[in-house]
């Protein structure tokens, strides 16, 4: 059926370096290569060079490519040959052309693309008009486009009075408000060729520049006429991301082997953490608090037991887990932690202490004592250059990495439970409680008449006569320190988190939610319910690949885990002991790991199960048994530093959809 | 348990933990100043916040049985008095579920 391709190669001295060659010479318009109009050996098909051994057209009915396919026929071919030419395959593209009769694109739009990529800027302009732009279509600015192009080239290599010919009869005639045309004219004054082109965000005649112009050129010419650059794969990329959209348990890598276009993408539920891998057991009470090193290499935990645990995590291929270091100098449970951006560094809170650890040697290197009432949020900023520190005291305070004031906030609205910094670094979000603290109960005993009063005249008044607590979440604007919103909202708050595009604040809200606010725009993006809280510190964060995925503890001793965009529960994970899970952190390095703490004195690791397709963790599996088995006399002894679980049969890892 | 912040109290008078300062009631909490406690003088408080109740066992007062749990600050974790649980005596059952605190432990705060 096909063809003998071999005998094609007739100029066999240059086969692969005139793309355009192979373009027809003479073609009016694309449609007009209709089967219809073309007859046999007519120029359309293909390149000249073919005209020695003519391959035959293929006549077809119809005008799509299936016969129940909405697909054009000519659009998929011509798209084809786009991708071909890309890639490099000519001679196919060539003969794809001359049996299909369709061509990529006319001579004339080969020809106008030859002419700016060549920098012929008259015969660029002529060749817009050839093919039809229009007044109407936006002739006017497209010569605008390729003017400033010209001027800039002008005065790149020197040429500063046609550089200034172009500006005054080209440029300033097209542009009516002078006020647009003053940047361009500035540029006459910069010093070289590499001044101008940093000062005009612009990369050269020899850089992409010329090739920028064309895309920014092509929204004037119908697509038709000349198909958008790469158009194949960007439809086959609007296709991945809509089979990422509709795969709830997303958690991979964009690589070819998680997107094969043979098959829709959709990511096996055993590759996402959902079993316990792990039980670090060392604490001796609640533990209230994780974080991970910014590298994923260490896990650090807060416990009641006033310690602090700095857990070492192997790489994925060896994941062997130790304890680090365990700093114990402090006079109270520890609440919150903070590592420095370099990770040496690793920031504790004890009541209205902030202490500051060396985190190779272990060393207490600092004891700020500023707060007076305890210290409930430590945040680097997101340069390094230090960190911020909140309190039930409502102050925030600005320290140098070295452990210096730089700054205050003085008293703020709020008693803090928690604060983030956006990574963009243009806010803080504060979450806490009202200053207006509450007033306790008037005794019965008291004139019924006062008590009366309190009640009728507070519309804050609990029925026992306590007035109720007041929540606010409070965006601060962190250059000016003024707050740009502020949010009264119905329930403690516990947690604050922002997420990676500094969009989003992720808020742990009782009774029993969790709340996206959309940072830009101010409003509530989402709730996600499910996980149990009342009076306590529960914590959530993001997670996975994009951080697709929002986690929580729960007093009800469960680990809630959602999908971020579309609210909907994926996970339900038992396995923790009585009382809360606390806090959990996601490994930013492992978008397959997780950590969750609980009154329970234990933090567990979550991972996918061994059974999983991925070789790497099939062999995971293999070296946690054999270490398993190894230490199995230590493990059953008290004080051992870690526990691990036969995680098969014991992890009851429930599964709500 | 779970971890949780202390509360802070408002009014015209907040009683504190003397030794750790830790807000416990206010003034407008006050049933009574006529009691009697292991450090002399006590109040009775209709409402007290940021203790840790104790175990409950039966105490022999000069008003009669009682069942009471002894309070602890929370923070520092001091013995602060107690709180009743149930008063056998009829005429004593107002002090059901209220609190005893002892002057002598108490700062005024704020
Ligand atoms: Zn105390």
């Amino acid at each position: 059926m096909r063809p003998p391709e071999r005998e094609y190669e007739s100029n066999p001295t240059s086969p692969r370096i005139h793309p355009q060659a192979r373009s027809p010479s003479l073609s009016p318009s694309p449609k007009a290569n209709g089967h219809v109009a073309n007859g046999h050996g007519s120029p359309m098909n293909g390149s000249s060079k073919h005209s020695k051994s003519p391959v035959p057209r293929v006549e077809l009915p119809g005008a799509t490519i299936y016969d129940d396919s909405y697909i054009d026929r000519e659009e998929y071919i011509r798209l084809v040959i786009q991708s071909l030419r890309d890639i490099g395959y000519i001679e196919s593209a060539a003969t794809l052309e001359a049996e299909s009769g369709y061509v990529m694109e006319t001579s004339r739009v080969a020809e106008f693309r030859r002419c700016i990529l060549e920098g012929t800027w008259s015969e660029a302009e002529s060749a817009l008009e050839h093919l039809g732009v229009s007044e109407n279509d936006g002739l006017w600015e497209a010569k605008c486009h390729i003017s400033q192009q010209k001027y800039l080239e002008c005065l790149e290599s020197g040429r500063t009075s046609m550089a200034l010919h172009v500006l005054r009869n080209e440029l300033a005639p097209l542009h009516t408000d002078p006020e647009l045309l003053h940047p361009l004219s500035s540029l006459v004054m910069c010093t070289d060729a590499a001044d101008l082109r940093q000062k005009a965000g612009w990369d050269g005649a020899h850089g992409s520049s010329r090739r920028r112009l064309l895309v920014n050129l092509q929204s004037y010419i119908p697509s038709s006429l000349m198909i958008p650059p790469r158009r194949f794969v960007t439809l086959l990329d609007q296709a991945r991301l809509q089979q990422i959209s509709q795969c709830i348990y997303h958690n991979a890598p964009i690589t070819p082997q998680h997107f094969s276009l043979y098959a829709d993408h959709t990511c096996d539920t055993d590759l996402f953490p959902r079993v316990t891998t792990t039980i670090l057991q060392v604490h001796t009470d609640e533990v209230w608090s994780l974080e991970w090193s910014h590298s994923g290499k260490f896990l650090a935990s807060a416990s009641k037991d006033k310690s602090v645990i700095v857990w070492s995590v192997g790489p994925n291929s060896n994941p062997e887990i130790s304890l680090y270091l365990h700093l114990q100098d402090h006079q109270f449970p520890v609440g919150c932690l903070a590592w420095s951006l370099d990770d040496t560094i690793l920031l504790s809170s004890c009541e209205q202490l902030i202490k500051m650890w060396n985190t190779e040697s272990g060393a207490l290197i600092r004891t700020i004592e500023a707060h007076t009432e305890p210290v409930s949020a430590l945040a680097w900023v997101p340069d390094g250059s230090g960190f911020i520190s909140a309190s039930q005291d409502r102050k925030i305070n600005l320290w140098g990495s070295d452990g210096k004031q730089r700054d205050s906030w003085g008293i703020t609205a709020t008693r803090i439970i928690d604060l983030a910094v956006t990574p963009d670094f243009t806010r803080l979000v504060a979450i806490g409680e009202s200053a207006r603290d509450p007033i306790l109960s008037t005794p019965r005993s008291d004139a019924a008449a006062a008590s009366a009063t309190a009640r009728n005249g507070n519309n804050n008044t609990a029925p026992n006569g306590s007035r109720t607590p007041e929540y606010l979440m409070i965006v601060y604007d962190l250059t000016t320190k003024q707050p740009e919103l502020s949010v009264s909202l119905g329930g403690q708050l516990t947690s604050v988190k922002i997420s990676s595009d500094s969009q989003y604040a992720l808020v742990n809200h009782a009774p029993d939610e969790v709340h996206l606010w959309d940072l830009f725009t101010g409003r509530l993006a989402r709730k996600y319910t499910g996980q149990r809280q009342g009076r306590h510190i529960i914590r959530s964060c993001f997670g996975g690949v994009d951080g697709n995925f929002v986690v929580s503890g729960s007093e009800d001793g469960k680990v809630y885990v959602w999908h971020r965009d579309r609210g909907i529960l994926l996970d339900v994970l038992a396995g923790h002991g009585l009382g809360s899970v606390n806090s959990v952190a996601w490994n930013p390095r492992n978008t397959q790991m997780f950590a969750s703490c609980s009154d329970d004195c234990t933090i567990r690791l979550w991972e996918p199960s061994a059974g999983g397709t991925d070789g790497d963790s099939a062999s995971r599996l293999a070296h946690r048994t054999a270490d398993d088995r190894s230490h199995e006399g230590e493990l059953n002894g008290k004080g051992k530093g870690k526990g691990r679980e036969s995680w098969v049969e014991d992890i009851s890892a429930s599964r709500i959809l | 348990m779970g971890m949780s912040y202390r509360r802070y109290l408002a009014g015209a008078r907040v009683y504190g933990c003397l030794s750790c300062r830790t807000h416990l009631t206010t003034i407008h909490s006050m049933i009574s100043r006529a009691f009697n406690g292991q450090h002399g003088r006590a109040y009775l408080f209709e409402d007290v916040v940021n203790v840790i109740e104790g175990e409950p066992n039966d105490r022999q007062m000069t008003t009669g049985n009682h069942t009471v749990r002894d309070i602890y600050c929370c923070k520092c974790k001091t013995i602060l008095g107690w709180k009743y649980e149930k008063a056998y005596e009829q005429s004593q059952k107002y002090k059901e579920g209220k609190y005893i605190l002892e002057r002598n432990l108490l700062v005024d705060v704020q």
